[in-house]
């Protein structure tokens, strides 16, 4: 029930957090930092899948919603919370991962969040920007974006993990 | 009936995943430039409110900015002021004064803007109880900015320049070409000039002006200077435009009401 209760507030903080705030962060004019990924990041293990997809989809409308963007987010968010249960198992230690714990650096280590922060991201930011250029005239371009993006979005959210989710 | 049951129950995730993943990209597919604004209304009013809130932080950490930007459009406007009154001494120009307005300009604050998508918005602090509706241009001292695309009581959305469904009919200065200008998603300093002839001549550093048209802009606002050009389409110029307005730097802007647009449109519909 806490953890339900816990969830629910970083649903609606994130959202407000990525449109008031981390879209203001522009550098280079280019690039965003797409922090509102971290919800979907720390959601506790054994959340059943159906739950995953569906509050997927609620936070990619959130984002929409404000981004006007309808659906960009929405798709590439859902295609997060499907990958991440088979990325979760693929980078599960050797004896799996324990009960009472959350995918957090406090946990399992900086190494591993590094690796499954910045294979989850890289999947969103390929996704939405391709779904944004919608043709592949400015594939190395876009690609470029892509590369970019991801790293600032996944260097925020690893910061994020020493000074808001330190526990 | 139990294989097909069985089916839906071992691959109820997949299906899941299918079914949001085709709704989202229905949204997407579906979502035309009318819709997205359409939905954008219904939020308007909410992320209106929001992005005010929290544009008066920015606004103060931005205020050096800002006052830059209006000492320059006094400069310019006390200069522009100097020639009308020169000109007022003549008096055939006089009776052009006396008549009632032709533009009106609504001074405005940004509250909302991107810049690093593909389809950028600003959100403006006026709407209709402020005078600014559908298909008024918006500028800003530094130039050409975009259209008002919605409005609603207080607030509206501005479709600029650096959005891929803008177009607009714009001029060369040097030779009063008309062609095309519209944004290819790339950097938002540059825009594409199009439909210009390849045997006009044409230099790099020429001024863009819009054309006035389209009764949206009046005549000869500043757009940006040729960048460089090519003729890689057959017979017209791929010309990169260097914008005048930095989109990345804009606080304030003027929408302007032509208060001829209504005639001039009607008789338009007339006489087509």
């Amino acid at each position: 029930m806490y953890i339900l209760a816990r969830n629910i507030v970083r649903f609606l903080v994130v959202i407000l957090f990525q449109v008031l705030l981390m879209d203001n962060v522009m550098i280079n004019g280019y690039m965003v930092p797409y922090v509102y990924l971290l919800f979907i990041l720390l959601m506790p293990f054994e959340t059943p899948r159906w739950i995953q997809l569906l509050s997927g989809f609620m936070l990619g409308i959130g984002i929409d919603l404000f981004e006007n963007t309808l659906g960009m987010h929405t798709a590439a968010t859902v295609l997060i919370a499907f990958v991440r249960p088979y990325l979760l198992n693929l980078l599960a230690p050797r004896d799996g991962y324990e009960p009472e714990t959350f995918p957090r650096i406090h946990y399992y280590g900086f190494l591993w969040f590094l690796k499954y922060t910045l294979i989850i991201v890289v999947i969103h930011h390929l996704m939405l920007f391709y779904l944004e250029v919608f043709q592949l005239k400015e594939f190395f371009s876009t690609l470029l974006r892509v590369i970019l993006s991801s790293i600032l979005s996944a260097s925020t959210i690893i910061l994020s993990q020493y000074f808001v989710f330190r526990k | 009936m139990r294989t097909l049951l069985r089916f839906f129950q071992n691959y109820s995730d997949l299906l899941l995943f299918l079914l949001l993943e085709t709704i989202a990209i229905i949204f997407i597919v579906q979502g035309s430039s009318y819709q997205r604004s359409r939905i954008i209304g219904l939020n308007r009013q909410v992320s209106g409110y929001l992005f005010s809130k929290v544009d008066g932080a920015r606004e103060y950490l931005s205020l050096r900015g800002a006052n830059q930007q209006l000492v320059n459009e006094n400069l310019e406007l006390r200069n522009r002021l100097d020639r009308i009154s020169g000109q007022m001494d003549s008096a055939i120009v006089i009776s052009k004064f006396t008549e009632p307005y032709h533009y009106f300009y609504v001074p405005s604050r940004i509250v909302h803007n991107s810049v690093f998508k593909q389809y950028n918005y600003i959100t403006l602090d006026k709407g209709k109880k402020q005078g600014v509706f559908k298909n008024m241009g918006v500028i800003s001292d530094q130039g050409l900015v975009g259209i008002v695309l919605e409005s609603s009581n207080n607030f509206s959305t501005v479709i600029p320049v650096i959005n891929r469904d803008f177009r607009l009919s714009v001029k060369i200065k040097a030779n009063n070409y008309a062609g095309i200008l519209q944004w290819e998603g790339e950097s938002p300093l540059y825009a594409i000039l199009t439909e210009i002839p390849f045997h006009l001549e044409i230099l790099q550093g020429d001024t863009i002006l819009t054309s006035g048209f389209s009764s949206i802009f009046p005549e000869g606002i500043e757009v940006g200077t040729i960048e460089s050009f090519s003729l890689d389409k057959g017979n017209f110029y791929d010309i990169r435009v260097m914008l005048s307005t930095e989109f990345q730097r804009l606080f304030h802007v003027n929408v302007i009401r032509n208060y001829r647009q209504e005639e001039q449109q009607n008789l338009e519909a007339q006489t087509r």
